[in-house]
C-alpha cells in the first residue's frame, strides 16, 4: 500500500494519463484491427516519432518560413515555443494518413507495400534527423523520442483528455457513416455514402489519436495498446458493444497496474505495460482455446 | 410500356483516362432484368460502378432518373472481424437515409425487419454474421440492399462458391424479387446457363466489345466466341438454355 501511496503522490498525472492513453489506443485499435490495417498502426507510431525527431532538427526554420509567408512579424522564439514536437508528430502522421487513404483505388502497389515503404523511410529519416540534431547526444534524443508514461506532465494529461474527447465525439456523431465505410466501403458508396470522404475522416482521427499519444507515451506502448486490447475484446466478445467495452476496459485498467508493477520492481513503465497486456492476452487466448 | 430509367449515350467507361469500353449505347427500362456477362477484366465491375455513379464517364452521357440503388457485393469482400449481427448488417442499408445527427428510428427498424422476413432470415437476425453459411450471408447482403427500398438492385456474382441447393435457392429468390417487387435487376455472373435462364436481357462484354439485347438475340454461339475467344454450344432442353464450352460433352 505504501508503494501505491508513493506512486500516486509522485506521479498522479502519469497514472491518470496512462489510463487516457490506454483508452484512446484501445478504442482506435478496434477499428485498426477490424479493418485489418494493423501495420498502419505501426507505421503511424514510427512516422509520429520521425515528426518528433524533425522538431529537434533546428536546421530548417519552418516556423519562420510560415510566418514570413503569412506576413507576420514575430519573435522567432515565440513561434518555436508553439510549434513543439507534438505539432510535427501530428503533421507527419496526418500527411501519412492522407496519402494512405488515397491508395485503395490504385492497383499498382498493395497497401501493405506502400505502408512498408513509409515504415522504413520513417525509421531512416528519424535516425538522420537525430544525427543532425544540434541539441543533445543521440541516446538522449532517442529517449525523448520514445516518450515515457511515467513522465506524463499535467499539460500532456490535459492534451490526452482533449484527444479522447475529440475522438469519442467524432465516432459518436458519425458512427453510422464510419461503421458502414469501415465495414464495407464499396457498398456504402453504392448506397449513397461518400466512402472516400468518410474514410479520410476516419484515418485523420486515427492519425491524430495515434501520433499525439505516441508523442506522450512512446511508440511501443501506443502500438501495443492499439493491438492487444482490441484483440482481447474480439476474442472474448460476441457482441460489437462488448468488444468496445472490454477493449476499453483493458486499455484503461492495465496501464496503471503496469506502472505499479514497474515502480515496485524497478522496470521501465512502457515495456512493463506492454508485457502485462500481453500476459493478459495470453491468458485469455489459452482459456478460449481450452474452452474450445 | 415501361418507362426508360437509365440511358447511356456514346459512353466510354474506364479509370482515369484509360477507357475499357467505348461507344456504349444502352437503354434500360423499368422492371428490366439484365444479366452482365464477360470474361475476367472485361469491365463488368467498371460498368456497375459507372452505373452507380461511383466512377465518372470518360466521355459520352449517362442519364438516370432519380433512382435508388440497392447493391449486393461479392460476399467474400465482406468479412468483418467485429461480431456484427445479421440485424446490424441489414440496418446499414438505412444509414444513407440518416445524416450525422439523425438517430435510427422505428420506421428504419420496421423496414429492416420486413427485409429480413422477405428473404426468410428473421429467425437469424440476432446471429453473428460471421457464423452464417455462404448462402445465409448472401441473403443478409440482399436484405441490406432491400432495406434501401431500391428501385434498382445490382448483384455482383451472388452465387459464387455456393453449394447447389443454396445456388438455386438464391436464384429463385432473385427471380422472386424481380417479379414481386417490380425491381429492375442487374445480375453479374460467370455462369452463362444461369444468366440465360433467369434474365430477360443480357449485356455481353469484353474489352472494347459490347452487345446488349434480349437473351435469344445476344446469347448466340457467334457472340460468345467473340466475347470469350472460345467455342460454346448453346442449346435448349424443355425451354431451358444450356450453354457449355465445346470441349465438354454436348448435352
Amino acid at each position: 500500500m505504501e508503494t501505491l501511496h508513493q506512486l500516486i503522490e509522485l506521479f498522479p498525472y502519469a497514472i491518470a494519463g496512462s489510463i487516457l492513453a490506454g483508452i484512446i489506443c484501445s478504442f482506435l485499435g478496434i477499428f485498426i484491427v477490424s479493418q485489418r490495417v494493423v501495420f498502419l498502426g505501426a507505421v503511424l507510431t514510427q512516422v509520429a516519432i520521425a515528426g518528433v525527431a524533425f522538431s529537434f532538427l533546428h536546421v530548417i526554420h519552418i516556423e519562420t518560413f510560415i510566418a514570413s509567408l503569412l506576413g507576420i512579424t514575430i519573435k522567432e522564439d515565440y513561434l518555436l515555443h508553439n510549434f513543439e514536437p507534438a505539432f510535427y508528430s501530428l503533421l507527419f502522421a496526418l500527411s501519412t494518413v492522407i496519402v494512405f487513404s488515397q491508395t485503395h483505388r490504385q492497383k499498382i502497389l498493395t497497401q501493405d507495400g506502400i505502408l512498408g515503404i513509409i515504415f522504413v523511410v520513417a525509421i531512416a529519416v528519424r535516425i538522420m534527423f537525430i544525427q543532425k540534431s544540434p541539441i543533445a547526444d543521440v541516446s538522449e534524443v532517442e529517449s525523448i523520442l520514445k516518450g515515457d508514461i511515467l513522465f506524463i506532465s499535467q499539460t500532456e494529461f490535459f492534451t490526452l483528455a482533449a484527444i479522447l474527447v475529440f475522438t469519442l465525439s467524432i465516432f459518436a456523431l458519425f458512427q453510422k457513416q464510419l461503421k458502414f465505410v469501415t465495414f464495407d466501403a464499396e457498398s456504402a458508396s453504392a448506397h449513397g455514402i461518400n466512402s472516400k470522404m468518410w474514410l479520410l475522416i476516419f484515418y485523420l482521427v486515427v492519425g491524430t489519436g495515434i501520433s499525439l499519444t505516441t508523442r506522450f507515451v512512446g511508440d511501443v506502448f501506443a502500438f501495443a495498446y492499439l493491438i492487444i486490447p482490441a484483440s482481447i475484446g474480439i476474442l472474448v466478445s460476441k457482441k460489437v458493444k462488448n468488444v468496445f467495452l472490454i477493449s476499453v476496459l483493458v486499455g484503461a485498467i492495465v496501464p496503471p497496474i503496469s506502472i505499479y508493477i514497474a515502480f515496485k520492481f524497478d522496470f521501465s513503465s512502457g515495456p512493463t505495460a506492454v508485457v502485462t497486456a500481453f500476459v493478459l492476452f495470453l491468458v485469455v487466448y489459452l482459456v478460449k482455446k481450452l474452452k474450445g | 410500356m415501361n418507362k426508360e430509367i437509365i440511358k447511356f449515350t456514346d459512353a466510354s467507361i474506364g479509370y482515369g483516362k484509360t477507357a475499357i469500353l467505348s461507344g456504349i449505347n444502352l437503354s434500360i427500362i423499368e422492371n428490366d432484368f439484365i444479366g452482365i456477362v464477360g470474361p475476367n477484366g472485361a469491365g463488368k465491375t467498371t460498368l456497375l460502378k459507372t452505373l452507380l455513379g461511383n466512377i465518372k464517364l470518360i466521355s459520352g452521357k449517362i442519364s438516370r432518373d432519380s433512382l435508388r440503388f440497392g447493391y449486393v457485393p461479392q460476399r467474400d469482400t465482406v468479412q468483418p472481424l467485429l461480431p456484427y449481427t445479421v440485424f446490424d448488417v441489414v440496418m446499414m442499408g438505412r444509414y444513407s437515409f440518416s445524416g450525422p445527427f439523425k438517430r435510427i428510428n422505428a420506421e428504419d427498424k420496421k423496414i429492416v425487419e420486413e427485409s429480413l422476413s422477405y428473404i426468410g432470415m428473421n429467425d437469424l437476425k440476432d446471429k453473428n454474421y460471421n457464423s452464417l453459411s455462404g448462402g445465409q450471408r448472401q441473403r443478409t447482403l440482399i436484405a441490406r440492399a432491400l432495406a434501401v427500398e431500391p428501385s434498382v438492385l445490382i448483384l455482383d456474382e451472388p452465387t459464387n462458391g455456393m453449394d447447389t441447393p443454396s445456388h438455386y435457392s438464391l436464384l429463385d429468390l432473385i427471380s422472386r424479387l424481380h417479379d414481386e417487387k417490380n425491381l429492375t435487376i442487374f445480375l453479374v455472373s460467370h455462369l452463362l446457363t444461369d444468366v440465360a435462364n433467369i434474365v430477360k436481357k443480357v449485356i455481353l462484354l469484353d474489352q472494347n466489345y459490347f452487345q446488349f439485347g434480349p437473351i435469344e438475340e445476344i446469347l448466340s454461339e457467334e457472340n460468345l466466341k467473340k466475347t470469350y475467344s472460345a467455342d460454346f454450344h448453346v442449346s435448349q432442353v424443355d425451354g431451358e438454355y444450356i450453354i457449355t464450352p465445346k470441349h465438354m460433352k454436348k448435352l
